[in-house]
């Protein structure tokens, strides 16, 4: 693949490049860019990488505790997915001249973000269950959404990665309909695992868009073809009136449908979303330390590839 | 660094994954791995964990001779000196409009360097296209095509129903029966 090195952008070249957005035409890594445009990409695209990572830890805790093999199965599955997501993002940042070195140690370091979601913790198997509707529901809106953006590996990512989230949509729904029509106990156990999802569900998808730094010039550029708001809107709508069916309340005194059949939502405390994005709540340290632990713990098993990829070299030398 | 790192970064493969028997290879997405026999290992568990495969190929990200349309026009021609004539497999980008790949492989050519692979391409398949790779036959690795690899790579996945969105049907009543619009706060 060929990189553009930095250098001066002219403004033939940025209209060039803003017709070609206009046309609906997907920029591919030959093609010439604004450095801006890339640097906006790779940022976007490693945060999205890390938190399909870091998204492996709170469901993995749950593997050995799942309450059949049925569950038990799919858990794997859907875990083994996360993984694939994120070599899939790290690709596509990758194709932008990133390194995958680069942006594994900006991870473990913590210099880079990853989504807020992933550092609230999973108190029962409900909310195992509770995070595949609700959170994977949430991610899989806003993913329909950026495979239609404008840098063609990021988009085509997200179409592989869409078809498959539905299947961890499904299962949870599935599995959270059940919670909710069984004992007592169950039920309550479905109802707490939303008391406990539906705010960190909404505030995932991004601060209100009056407060979101980067929309405008990523709408500009295609990369992003729907606000936060509207994102957010969009999941309410589809998840209250089945959350509702599923005999479950929500969460937000305020909740109400408008004149439009929009149901609109209460205040959101982006307080504690800043505290977690921020590591000052939650389990920040927690992911991160589990993280780099299974970074360390790996390290024999890279060295082993490295010494049996070297032997046989050697040998195919011989 | 608080922590030993050895090098994590490996050489990059390019895989290719052939959907089912007669379809093309296509460019999937990549990974990292230090010989031939981990990139496909590794291809399998990224890009055919649902099924819809029945070949995968990987080739080094080096081996890849690429070529724009918009470096065409600007005279770029591709590095690598005449030697001995070899096929080169042939693979392109047709549309700048969304599509689930990179580049789809058209074919194959026999020439003595990767320019002139380039040009037998572009004579065979058509000028105008968007994005060029050709890369020789003898760079790539690929999985076994006897039935036998086949269906113990690929098949496993089909018994898997539980992975798929389709195995678990509409849960619960269509949407529309809560359309109507209510007041606030009744919902409960």
């Amino acid at each position: 693949m060929t990189l553009q090195m930095e250098q001066i952008e002219t403004a033939e070249q940025h209209a060039a490049f803003n017709a070609r957005i206009a046309r609906g035409e997907k920029i591919e890594p030959g093609d010439w860019m604004p450095a801006e445009y890339r640097r906006q990409l790779i940022r976007m695209i490693s945060q999205h990488a890390h938190s399909e990572v870091v998204g492996m830890l709170p469901e993995g805790e749950w593997i050995t505790r799942a309450p059949s093999l049925r569950r038990k199965l799919i858990l794997i599955a859907k875990v083994q997915d996360e993984a694939g997501h994120g070599q899939y993002l790290y690709h596509a940042a990758e194709t932008l001249g990133a390194t995958r070195e680069e942006m594994l140690d900006a991870l473990l370091e913590g210099r880079a973000k990853y989504s807020s979601i992933f550092n609230y913790p999973t108190q029962n198997w409900a909310d195992v269950g509770m995070i595949g509707w609700l959170v994977d529901g949430a991610a899989i809106k806003n993913q329909t959404m950026l495979a239609g953006c404008s840098y063609g590996p990021y988009s085509r990512a997200m179409v592989r990665i869409c078809s498959e989230e539905t299947f961890h949509h499904k299962q949870g729904k599935e599995m959270i309909v059940a919670y909710a029509g069984g004992t007592p106990e169950q039920r309550q156990m479905a109802q707490d695992a939303l008391n406990r999802w539906w705010w960190p569900a909404l505030m995932m998808l991004g601060p209100h868009d009056a407060d979101s730094p980067n929309t405008g010039a990523l709408a500009g550029w295609g990369i992003k073809l729907k606000t936060n708001d509207e994102v957010r809107q969009e999941f309410i709508n589809e998840h209250v009136p089945e959350l509702l069916e599923a005999g479950l309340t929500i969460p937000d005194p305020d909740l109400h449908q408008d004149a439009d059949g929009n149901w609109r939502h209460g205040p959101i405390n982006w307080d504690e979303f800043w505290a977690v994005v921020k590591g000052k709540q939650g389990l920040n340290k927690e992911r991160l330390g589990a993280r780099r632990q299974a970074h360390e713990d790996g390290a024999w098993v890279r060295e082993a590839m490295e010494a049996y990829s070297a032997r046989q070299v050697a040998q195919a030398a011989d | 660094m608080t922590h030993p790192h050895p090098d994590t970064q490996w050489p990059r493969w390019e895989v290719f994954k052939q959907d089912g028997p007669g379809k093309v290879h296509q460019a999937v997405g990549s990974v990292h791995a230090t010989d031939a026999d981990h990139a496909l290992y590794t291809a399998r568990s990224v890009f055919a964990r649902r099924p819809s495969a029945v070949s995968l190929r990987a080739v080094r990200a080096a081996d890849i001779h690429a070529v724009t349309l918009e470096e065409l026009g600007a005279g770029v021609r591709l590095p690598g000196e005449a030697g001995e004539a070899q096929p080169y497999r042939v693979f392109a980008k047709k549309t700048h409009k969304r599509s689930m790949t990179f580049v789809d492989e058209l074919g194959e050519v026999e020439a003595d360097s990767p320019q002139a692979a380039l040009e037998r391409a572009r004579e065979a398949f058509g000028d105008g296209l968007l994005v060029w790779w050709v890369i020789p036959v003898s760079a790539f690795v690929g999985t076994p095509e006897d039935a036998d690899t086949v269906e113990s790579w690929f098949a496993p996945a089909k018994e898997k129903t539980y992975k798929q969105q389709s195995s678990y049907g509409v849960v619960g009543q269509h949407i529309s029966k809560h359309k109507t619009p209510r007041k606030g706060g009744d919902h409960e």
